[in-house]
This record gives C-alpha cells, structure tokens and sequence, in this order.
C-alpha cells in the first residue's frame, strides 16, 4: 500500500505559490516590507542622529552634549520624573486591580467588562482625554466644584490640571488600564495549587505573598514598570492639550525649538531631545521585552 | 477571606469611579448648557442640549477635518494589510526563522516617539523636497509605521493560533492550486487578525495628532485643538464622539476575538 502524500520533490518550498515566490531568495519576498521600515522609519531615525551630533550655531559640542546640560537637561528630567511616577503608581494600582479581578473570579462577568474596558482606556490618550480631565478637575470642573462644596479647594491645595500633579493623574487614566493588562496573565499564573501549599505548611496570606506571590510576580511588575515608562515619556498631545502648549515635557519642549530655529539657530537642540528620547525608549523597552521573556518562561 | 475580597471590591470600585467619572464631567459640559459656577440641584436638570454637537459636526471645518481623517485611516489601513498580510503568511507558511526578524522591525517604531518620529521625518524628507510633505497622504506611510506593533501583532496571533503550515501542505498534497489555498485556507484563518489589525490602525489614526500637528495638516485632533477656545462645549462633544466611536470599535473587536477563541492582541505589545 502506498500512502505516500507528497515525496522529497514535492516538499512545499518547492510547490511555488501563484509562481510568484518561485525560485525567490526569502530576503526578496522580505523586502517590500524592509524597505518599508527603512525609508519610512530608520532613514528619519538616522536623519535626528545625524542633525542632533553636529553642534549649535556657535558651539563647537555636539548638540546631544549641549542637550544633557542646564534648562535643555530639566526638561528631559522632568519628563522622566513624570514617566517615573506615572509609571510607579499605574504599575502599583494596575497591579492591586488584576489582583482584585482574580480573586473575585466567582463573578463571570465581571473580569470580561474590566478587560474590555482596560483595552479602551488604555488606548485613549491624546486631545479627547485631555477635554475629559479638564471638564472634571479644571479651573471650571465638575468635580472641582463638588469638592469645594464639601470644603476642598483644589487650587489652594497648588493643584492644577497642567501642571505636574494634574499630568500624572490623566496619565493614570491609561497607565492603569495597560498595567491591568499586563498582569492579568501573571497573575493568572499564580497558582491555586502554591497558595493550598503554602497555607498547608502554616503560611499566613501575608507571608504567602512576601515568599512566593510577589517573588514570582516581579519580572512582570518590573516589566511592566518599564512598558509604562515608555508608554507615558513618549506621549506628547495629552499634555500639549492640558497646558495649550507650555508644558515643560520634554516631548512638548521639543515642538518649540523646532519652530524657532528660524531666530534662535537651535533647531539641531530639537534634534538632540528627541535622540535623547529614542535613547531612553530603547533602555526602557529592551529592559521590557527582556523581562517579559523572563516571565513568560516559567508560566509555561 | 471574606475581608480580602472585601478589599477587592473596594479596589475594583475606586477604580471603575475614576474610569468612569471624567467620560460624566465630559459629557454633562457637552450636553448641558449651564456654566458650572451655576450647578445645583434646581439647575441639573436644565437645558440639556444635544445643539453644540450639531452645530459642530455641521461646521465647514470639522466636516473638512473629519474627512481627511477617515480617508487617511482607510488608505493606512489598505496599505497596512497590503504590506503585512504577504510578509506575514510567508514567514508562518514558508520561513518561519524569518519570523523574529519581522517582529523585530515590527516592534521598532515603538521606541521612536512620534514626535522623535516627525522631526526626523522633516529633517529627512526635505531631500525630496517639498512636494512630498504638502501633501496630506505623506501621512499615511507613517501612520502604517506608527501602527506597525499593533497591526503584526494581530495578523502575526491569529496565524500563530493555527498550524497553519500544516494545513497549507495539506490543502496542497489534495490538490488544490495556490489560489484556492489562500482563499480556502490562508484568508478564511486570517480573518480576526484582519479585522483586529484594521481595527487597530483606523483608531490609531483617527486620534493621532502628535505627527499631523507638526506637519501642520488638519486632521480631527489637530480640528480639536484648533477649535476648543472657539466653541468649547461643541469641541468637547466632538471629543466624547471620538472616545464613543473608538471605544465601540474595542469591544467590537473584543467580541470578535473572543468568540474566535483569540486573546485581544496590541496594546500590550
């Protein structure tokens, strides 16, 4: 009897689709894509580098050295403080959602309507969630109103919705939801045989997540972190929207000395910033992927 | 164990308030037209209006805005799947080592901000000269980069769910032709990954405005900040609109992908 499908000579690499991959090397069926990234990625990339390493006009430092010293340096550190903030406290409420979506899996519906709904929020960002934020907390907000009747004044409390306060809560607005979604999977991944073990050798919760929850947790909260980082230090019109234009954002920074190269001859300053930027990017987002793979090893 | 899951709910509710709340604030200053200084019980009911909505969405600009938007998020979307749907079902049916290196590339625009993104773009494009960016369709290959993670990430899952390469060998050894593979085998399992990448890119477009803003085209975001100190309350409506249509476009996709036994795929990367 012979079964035999398909011989040696039949092998698939060989059975050309439409004649058009025939007698093709991979890397040209593969090149309308690579072109693709390079001419419309990687050349602008290349173009900042290039225009951020020559020098200021009347400067003979690269404009990336100039960019790391005096007010040009505070904008990129403010932006960091932002992202890092943004980023700890999304990371620390995210996390105690997933937790609490988990633990509460009895309700069916429940973990269906929070994933849902973290994939919107955390997805909205730009102008619209700005004018949400400013309808709320701004000098003629909502809620700005209901707390000064029970007796809080927010502005006497020196908060405002442009400044650095009123950014990092708008930020959480999508910070949360993305963390939420990062961890749902880890925290899925905690096991209810570990919890049974750990309480059948006399662990208190407390102890259970002090030795084996959080421990196993980290690569993920730490990735997590990351992600949250580059998500909130690469975001520019939710803040060019909350303060019309004058943040200190490094990102919205970076708008003003492009337009004034005209008078000011700094134009290659905004190049530099914005290398700066796709500097931090790739630390935040190599640490990411690094330690997402790191997680995902041992869940499976 | 009570108590713990009674901090859960705390939690969760504390949450859903802050998600929920400013869609609230957003919505009332849209639709009612009493200035907050003047809220009270005797005025909440009052003059709720859908009119700044309408009068917006009539308005000579927001028409203009609103229609280069959806004519550059189709065009973004077409060339998306044109782009990826060959290089994605090569790479799972015939060199699945050359799988890595897409999905690198693919995860490459994310580390370039956007606005990193177009001032390079304006140093780099000025060799071709002007005729390239006075257009508002130069947006479009950008706006496929911008999308890049999201859109391979969701062609690239619902590929990797089947074996597809199994399936393929074996539609062929029964001897069906390549064009009756692709459209028996190949397109009927992209599916979910078609319509989650399109998803994904039409919204991504529809709400960026870092890129359009700096090259100075007018798109509904940049029609959004140019008219929120003119008519505040319809500029907002318009927003909400936009938060309303994407939000419905998620749970559409959400639906989709479940029902198909995929996992929701982008924005996590």
């Amino acid at each position: 009897m012979n079964l035999t499908v398909r011989s040696e000579r039949d092998s698939l690499a060989e059975r050309v689709p439409f004649g058009v991959f025939k007698h093709m090397r991979s890397w040209v069926v593969l090149a309308p894509f690579t072109l693709f990234v390079a001419v419309f990625l990687l050349w602008p990339t290349f173009s900042v580098f290039r225009s951020a390493l020559q020098p200021v006009e009347g400067s003979s430092k690269p404009a990336m050295l100039e960019a790391i010293s005096g007010q040009y340096l505070d904008a990129i550190l403010y932006s960091v403080r932002l992202s890092a903030l943004t980023a700890g406290l999304g990371a620390v409420i995210g996390t105690l959602v997933a937790v609490s979506a988990v633990s509460l899996n009895q309700f069916k519906g429940l973990r269906n309507v929070l994933v849902g709904y973290s994939a919107v929020a955390a997805n909205l960002g730009g102008i619209p969630l700005a004018f949400a934020f400013v309808a709320s907390l701004g000098m003629q907000g909502l809620y700005t109103k209901l707390l000064s009747v029970i007796g809080i004044n927010l502005s006497d409390l020196g908060f405002k919705i442009s400044d650095f306060s009123g950014i990092v809560i708008v930020y959480l607005y999508f910070q949360i939801p993305l963390m939420t979604l990062v961890m749902l999977p880890a925290v899925d991944g905690l096991k209810v045989t570990l919890k049974e073990a750990a309480a059948s050798v006399g662990a208190t919760p407390r102890q259970y997540w002090r030795s084996i929850g959080i421990p196993l947790l980290s690569p993920s909260l730490l990735g997590g972190f990351l992600l949250l980082f580059a998500n909130a230090f690469s975001a520019y019109a939710t803040a060019y929207a909350l303060s019309a234009g004058g943040s200190n954002l490094v990102s919205v920074q970076i708008r003003f000395y492009l337009q004034g190269n005209t008078i000011t001859g700094k134009s290659n300053l905004g190049y530099a910033l914005a290398a700066w930027m796709i500097v931090v990017m790739v630390l935040a987002m190599s640490g990411y992927l690094g330690l997402r793979r790191r997680s995902e090893r041992w869940r499976k | 164990m009570i108590r713990r899951n009674f901090w859960s709910k705390v939690i969760l509710v504390i949450v859903a308030a802050f998600y929920v709340l400013p869609m609230i604030a957003m919505a009332r200053f849209s639709f009612q037209r009493v200035p907050v200084i003047k809220l009270g019980w005797s005025t909440l009911g009052k003059n709720w209006t859908a009119d700044s909505l309408i009068d917006a969405v009539t308005s000579e600009r927001f028409l203009q805005a609103g229609w280069l938007s959806i004519r550059l998020a189709l065009l973004s979307v077409v060339l998306s799947l044109v782009i990826l749907i060959p290089t994605t079902v090569y790479v799972h049916v015939m060199k699945k080592s050359a799988r890595s290196y897409v999905e690198f590339l693919s995860i490459l625009p994310y580390v370039v901000p956007p606005i990193a993104l177009v001032v390079g773009i304006s140093g780099a494009m000025k060799v071709l000269g002007t005729w390239f960016l006075a257009s508002p369709f130069s947006l479009v290959p950008f706006y496929v980069i911008i999308s890049l993670p999201f859109t391979f990430r969701s062609l690239d899952t619902s590929l990797g769910a089947i074996d597809l390469k199994t399936l393929v060998e074996a539609s062929r050894s029964l001897g069906a032709s390549w064009m009756r593979t692709t459209r028996m085998v190949i397109l009927p399992n992209l599916k979910v990954g078609i319509i989650n990448a399109s998803f994904l890119s039409f919204a991504t477009v529809l709400g960026e405005f870092t890129i359009a803003s700096l090259l100075l085209k007018f798109t509904l975001p940049a029609y959004l900040a140019e008219s929120q100190g003119s008519n505040p309350q319809g500029t907002f409506s318009v927003g909400l609109l936009l938060l309303v249509v994407s939000s419905l476009m998620f749970a559409l996709m959400n639906r989709l992908s479940k029902r198909k036994g995929h996992a929701l795929t982008g924005l996590t990367l």
